[in-house]
């Protein structure tokens, strides 16, 4: 192939510089990159166990030992991530061996790992772990689940009341450290977000591609499906699916993203009946393209935009829905999750308020991440209105 | 435009018709499904009490039959339109005026009908009074902030409302009920419901008598809805006030703004007299979003505070998995929103001349 | 000099945006006597209109400055004025008028309150009775009809016309003594245009106003005006009386911009050994009785009440090798009837044959070989190429699927061989469309109508949102192309000056029917239907 020399920067290169132009972006990206650090290596921050030690000239690292199947995954995912993201090849392409290799990293993990199935956390401080060499702990060292049963904890204390023991962040009403639970439940928010939001957007676009489309009955029957579903009471409807089916984190996940869909599907619809009209649009059809090439080549990526500005928020709703079920009691039960601490700084008749300080905290600056991406995204399409417009002249 | 609400109207009737379904099935397809079982399977009885009740329910509310036969049925009670039963379930003939019957609900023991009359005006209430709160104070700060635009109020104010935005109802309840009315702190507010016990007998407005100043029953309201209305407002009004700012911007620099100060008119004028109406036409628009949201708001709200409204009453059914309750609950919310729609829709109409329906 | 109403020394306005300052208007000196029209002329970036918001100082105060100048209005100078100050001349001393008269008008107001707005600002002694009665006198004024009728009329019930009839009145409710236009006619019909400039002449005639009209047509300046300044990119390049400027420019930009006018362009000598036998081939192109009819939807159940008849039995031959100019006003259907030969619109009857190929009914996969000898140009630039797509891959993706070119480079080199045709770099294969002016654009959308080598192109207003310069060249281009090519063009426009310079042919429509067509300079010289002699008539000319 010959050389050839690409001027200047694109369409996509011109919005993703434009969006990163302000500090609220900034802000919110590394918050972002904040919970993303720390869902992927929860295990290794936060962990009754030692990272390292070395017992009798032999060193060992527990922490690998008792990797569960998530967390393997989650940390191949990770670095698979980062590997395809250096690639250099089209975006479309690199979404599709994300999926490949995270779909192969499932498989692998669940066919190979098998970690220890109980673990006693108050083994971890007995002598045989204790009496070591040296030994390297995480930065928290306690367990999400640990309940420190050994050490006499006494339920729901606040931030560094326990003698003995350092609880940055308090103790909650099993006696588990809040600070461990928190960072481990950044793993559930995020992937609710993600995962919740990927289902809606998937399920939003197909039909609102659709119905874009081909006009006509499908529009008609299209546009009832996305009002009944925008007019269901959605908390309503997750309460309802909840209560009946029982508490999972997958089920929630693909409940979430059931009930939400509406609005993404209502935004592609409009973007493809604008873009329909579009005279490059018109122009491929007088060309003879092929269908796929009009919708997938001309029509959705400049469709796009004002979707990843939904989406954005959508996520930010996502992990709102979450936390408010777990708040009304109807979220995960063992796994730390930010709502149903939340939940527990209401319970006692004494206001509990590093539970509701640092879980709500979470949450709050989590949503408010998310916004302040999906805000600057939004100025960087349509700069038209933001706070630094010049006049329009 | 009496054929467009006829025509909005008619088309509500599926929409509706399609909730009830889509929860329907949630509640059939659920492990247990919608049986007599489930009710009757925690309750401490001897086994030929739960039989007897099992024959009831089955009886009463034909739990016995397959799903889509318990929802024909129950539609048929629901709609005014319908066969009339009798109350061992069997059919009578048709009528097109047999009233609505909305079951009864199996953890209350009351008709669905009378726990709602009493709930809804709670919820209402709460909504209604927090809906003009919520536009008076984001036309306010949108309107500061558009006219001075780039000044620290407007940069202050647009990163503020979108923290708002972002703190997560029950958080601020919580912190609000924490801080607020507790008596560890600020004992400001009181804690629960929408009225104390002595207002019941309250007259009505404030004033002095012997024992000191009254609050009497308005004021005795106000006090307890405080909170809540804070609460449930701070999330929308923070949108309203973004919209508002990005409208009354759009129309400061239209085309028809710059005719009016080229007639001379000041700047004030331009704003009041020209662009104010223009840019309430978006809020209008929205204002039909605004009341689902609220409803769902109103599921946490209620239950941080103990006020007994609808909200409430969702969860409660909910995890009782009560069945008449559910299905009623979800047609009358998807009945008030779609409400909701037709008004802001019917609204636009009388404030944009552009627009006609027909 | 006493006598002038008006007179601008060395004014300078600077614009801030974003983050740059522009130098909108550099040093312009003009003046206007009392009672005449002094046409202010340029293309798009020229400062005119700038220039005529700095007059009655309508520029946001946080954008735009006046480092220097002055702006001296029966002796007093604008720019010092404070804010109330200003606001009592605008409106009542010197009043203006804008371009769009849609969107210039408030739509929730009702006409009458708009204009007796103005009439009660500045004269507040006026009861509201006595407004009303003023301003339906107003209206009569301006020539609109049922004027009592229309006081209470919303903007968006009356035609573009109409409502800038309005603006007019509005505009001289308080009887000033300067009306600023800024290009008023521009968005108007040309007959629409013809009228209102007539009207503004009588006007000016009876009160003695003066005028300042910005304009980028010297047809119109040629009808309006007695004094004449052409600017450039900020700065006056030429002042004068009307009829020297038009007839003896001195300045070479002037020069260049009347050479450039389509009825001053010089038409190549054109070798078409064919056209003699013309009447003897078979056309390229045979429409008959094409039905291009939209649904009007009203009612309960939406029955269908009323159809838009966009083309209305339309019957066409277009002769191989020679242009057609396709002419109307607005909603005339012109446009449709370009997009349905296309097949981009489906008809709803009737018949098109290309080459004597039936076209209509075809599906999908019958109809693409075809689609290679039919291409189409568009009108606006912004919107006619991909903004995502490198110019290289807009050019070769149609080749690729109609399997022009062996393999990918030597579609590159087809692609870059297009580009050169039209005049533009090679290496403009690299780039993204959002690094082209207009002009630039447009000829890459031709390339891309030419990149399957057709035979017949539609050219929708290809250069209606052009300079007359930039248009001067393309249209140029077009007649190059069509002689190396031997290409059959279909030219749908509104200009007349296009027409006469460009086609063979002409066909003009009104309402969706064809009411007369022919030989070009037949049709121009001679014109039989009274709707043609109506449009040509209203077309401003240069030369009177």
């Amino acid at each position: 192939m010959t050389e050839h020399a690409v001027s200047r920067e694109s369409f996509a290169a011109r919005i993703w510089r434009k969006t990163l132009d302000g500090a609220g972006v900034k802000v919110g990206l590394s918050w972002v990159a904040l919970l993303v650090f720390a869902a992927v290596f929860a295990p290794f921050l936060a962990n009754s166990m030692p990272l390292l030690m070395s017992k009798n000239g032999v060193i060992s690292a527990p922490v690998l030992q008792y990797l569960s199947v998530e967390d393997r995954w989650v940390l191949a995912t990770f670095f698979i991530a980062l590997a395809v993201y250096r690639l250099p090849v089209g975006s479309a392409k690199r979404i599709l061996l994300f999926l490949l290799g995270s779909a192969l990293a499932a498989v692998l993990a669940n066919l190979f790992v098998k970690p220890p199935v109980l673990v006693i956390y108050d083994d971890f401080r007995s002598a045989a772990y204790t009496e070591t060499d040296w030994r390297i702990m995480p930065p928290i060292p306690y367990a999400p689940t640990d309940y420190l049963r050994d050490l006499g904890s006494k339920g729901l204390e606040a931030p560094l009341a326990t003698e003995g023991h350092t609880h940055l962040m308090g103790t909650e009403e099993n006696g588990a450290d809040v600070l461990s639970r928190m960072i481990h439940a950044c793993r559930i928010s995020l992937s609710i977000g993600l995962i919740a939001s990927g289902i809606a957007l998937l399920i939003g676009v197909v039909v609102g591609g659709l119905m874009g489309y081909f006009s006509g009955i499908v529009d008609m029957l299209g546009m009832r499906l996305v009002e009944i579903f925008e007019d269901i009471p959605t908390l309503f409807l997750l309460l309802t699916f909840v209560a009946f089916f029982g508490r999972s984190l997958y089920m929630m996940m693909v409940i979430i993203g059931v009930t939400g869909w509406s609005g993404y599907a209502r935004y592609v619809r409009t973007e493809f009946l604008k873009l329909r009209k579009q005279d490059y649009v018109q122009a491929a059809v007088a060309g003879g393209l092929p269908l796929s090439s009009i919708l997938f080549r001309h029509m959705l990526p400049n469709g796009v935009a004002p979707l990843l500005v939904a989406v954005s928020f959508g996520v930010a709703g996502a992990i709102l829905s979450e936390a408010t079920l777990s708040f009304l009691g109807l979220g995960v039960v063992d796994a730390p999750s930010w709502g149903q601490m939340l939940d527990q700084a209401v319970k006692s008749s004494t206001f509990n308020w590093w539970m509701a300080v640092f879980p709500g905290g979470a949450i709050f600056m989590t949503v408010f991440a998310y916004n302040l991406i999906g805000e600057a995204f939004r100025d960087a399409i349509d700069p038209k209105l933001s706070s630094k417009a010049g006049v329009n002249r | 435009m009496l054929t467009y609400l006829l025509r909005r109207l008619l088309l509500m009737i599926p929409t509706l018709l399609g909730i009830t379904v889509v929860v329907f099935t949630v509640m059939a397809m659920s492990p247990g499904g919608i049986s007599a079982q489930t009710l009757v399977g925690g309750m401490d009885m001897k086994p030929q009490e739960k039989q007897a009740l099992l024959d009831y329910y089955n009886k009463r509310y034909g739990l016995d039959q397959p799903a889509p036969v318990q929802y024909l049925r129950w539609l048929n009670n629901v709609s005014p339109v319908g066969f009339v039963t009798d109350e061992h379930g069997k059919r009578g003939e048709f009528s097109f005026n047999k009233g609505m019957d909305l079951g009864s609900s199996f953890q209350y023991g009351r008709p669905v009908s009378d726990i709602l009359a009493e709930r809804i005006p709670i919820t209402l209430l709460l909504n209604l009074v927090t809906i003009p709160f919520t536009y008076l104070i984001a036309i306010m700060v949108g309107m500061k902030s558009a006219t001075h635009r780039g000044s620290v109020f407007d940069v202050g104010t647009s990163m503020s409302m979108l923290a708002l935005w972002s703190i997560p109802t029950m958080l601020a309840g919580v912190l609000l009920l924490g801080f607020f009315a507790n008596v560890q702190h600020f004992h400001w507010f009181p804690t629960a419901g929408i009225s104390s016990r002595e207002a019941q007998d309250m007259p009505f407005l404030p004033h002095w008598d012997e024992a000191g100043f009254v609050r009497g029953f308005l004021l005795d309201r106000v006090w307890h809805l405080v909170l809540p209305v804070i609460c449930l407002s701070y999330g929308s009004f923070a949108a309203l006030a973004k919209l508002t700012r990005t409208s009354i911007l759009e129309n400061l620099h239209s085309d028809y703004a710059r005719t009016a100060r080229a007639k001379g008119l000041a700047e004030n004028d331009v704003l009041w007299k020209h662009v104010f109406r223009n840019s309430l036409l978006p809020l209008i628009t929205i204002s039909a979003g605004l009341l689902p949201s609220l409803l769902a708001g109103s599921l946490i709200v209620e239950n941080i505070f103990s006020i007994n409204g609808m909200g409430q009453l969702a969860v409660e059914a909910v995890k009782g998995r009560d069945r008449e309750l559910v299905l009623s609950i979800t047609w009358v919310s998807g009945f008030l929103t779609l409400i909701g729609y037709l008004i802001a829709d019917f609204c636009y109409t009388l404030a944009d001349p552009r627009v006609s329906y027909d | 000099m006493s006598g002038q109403l008006l007179e601008v020394r060395n004014l300078r306005t600077y614009l801030q945006a974003d983050g740059r300052e522009v130098r909108a208007v550099d040093d312009v000196n003009f003046s206007i006597p009392k009672g005449d029209t002094f046409c202010l002329v340029g293309e798009s970036g020229s400062g005119k209109s700038v220039s005529a918001l700095s007059v009655i100082r309508l520029l946001p105060q946080d954008v735009a400055s006046h480092p220097s100048g002055e702006i001296l209005f029966n002796g007093r100078d604008l720019l010092k004025l404070d804010d109330p100050g200003i606001r009592a001349v605008r409106g009542s001393q010197i009043a203006m008028i804008f371009q769009e008269p849609m969107t210039s008008l408030n739509p929730v107001l009702t006409i009458g309150e708009q204009i007796t707005e103005a009439l009660q600002l500045h004269r507040p002694e006026i009861s509201d009775a006595e407004a009303e009665q003023r301003t339906i006198m107003a209206l009569e004024q301006v020539q609109m009809p049922q004027a009592s009728r229309r006081f209470r009329d919303y903007p968006h019930q009356l035609s573009g016309g109409q409502r800038q009839r309005v603006m007019i009145a509005m505009a001289l409710a308080c009887e000033p003594q300067l009306l600023i236009a800024d290009e008023p006619t521009t968005a108007l019909d040309v007959t629409v245009q013809a009228e209102i400039l007539r009207l503004m002449r009588k006007l000016q005639d009876d009160t003695g106003m003066s005028m300042l009209f910005i304009t980028h047509d010297f047809g119109v300046v040629a009808q309006m005006a007695q004094w004449v300044g052409v600017m450039q990119q900020g700065k006056m390049v030429e002042v004068g009386p009307c009829s020297e400027v038009l007839r003896k420019p001195r300045h070479s930009y002037t020069q260049q911009l009347l050479a450039a006018l389509p009825e001053n362009l010089v038409k190549p000598v054109s070798v078409r050994p064919h056209s003699q036998n013309a009447t003897d081939q078979t056309p390229l192109l045979q429409i008959r009785d094409l039905k291009v009819w939209f649904p009007i939807k009203k009612g309960l159940l939406r029955r269908t009440v009323d159809y838009v008849r966009a083309v209305d039995e339309v019957s066409l031959d277009i002769p191989q090798g020679q242009i057609v100019a396709l002419v109307g006003e607005s909603g005339c259907g012109k446009t449709t009837l370009g997009r349905a030969v296309l097949q981009l619109e489906p008809p709803t009857s009737g018949s098109i044959q290309i080459q004597g190929r039936e076209l209509t009914g075809l599906s999908a996969r019958e109809l693409r070989p075809l689609r290679r000898k039919m291409q189409i140009a568009f009108q606006d630039p912004q919107s006619s190429l991909n903004p995502r797509l490198l110019i290289e891959t807009t050019l070769t993706e149609p080749m690729k699927v109609h399997g022009i070119g062996v393999d990918h480079e030597q579609r590159i080199e087809l692609a870059g061989l297009l580009l050169e045709s039209v005049q533009l770099k090679r290496d403009f294969l690299w780039r993204y469309p959002h690094e082209f002016s207009g002009g630039q654009r447009q000829r890459i959308g031709l390339a891309r109508a030419l990149a399957l080598n057709p035979e017949f192109i539609v050219c929708d207003e290809i250069t209606s949102a052009l300079d007359v310069s930039v248009q001067a060249e393309i249209l140029q281009l077009l007649l190059s192309i069509r002689q190396q090519r031997n290409l059959t063009l279909l030219f749908i426009t509104h200009n007349i000056g296009v027409v006469e310079y460009l086609s063979d042919r002409t066909v003009v429509m009104y309402k969706g029917k064809i009411v007369e067509q022919g030989e070009t300079a037949q049709v121009c010289g001679q014109p039989q239907h009274p709707y043609t002699q109506k449009l040509l008539e209203a077309v401003p000319r240069l030369s009177l």
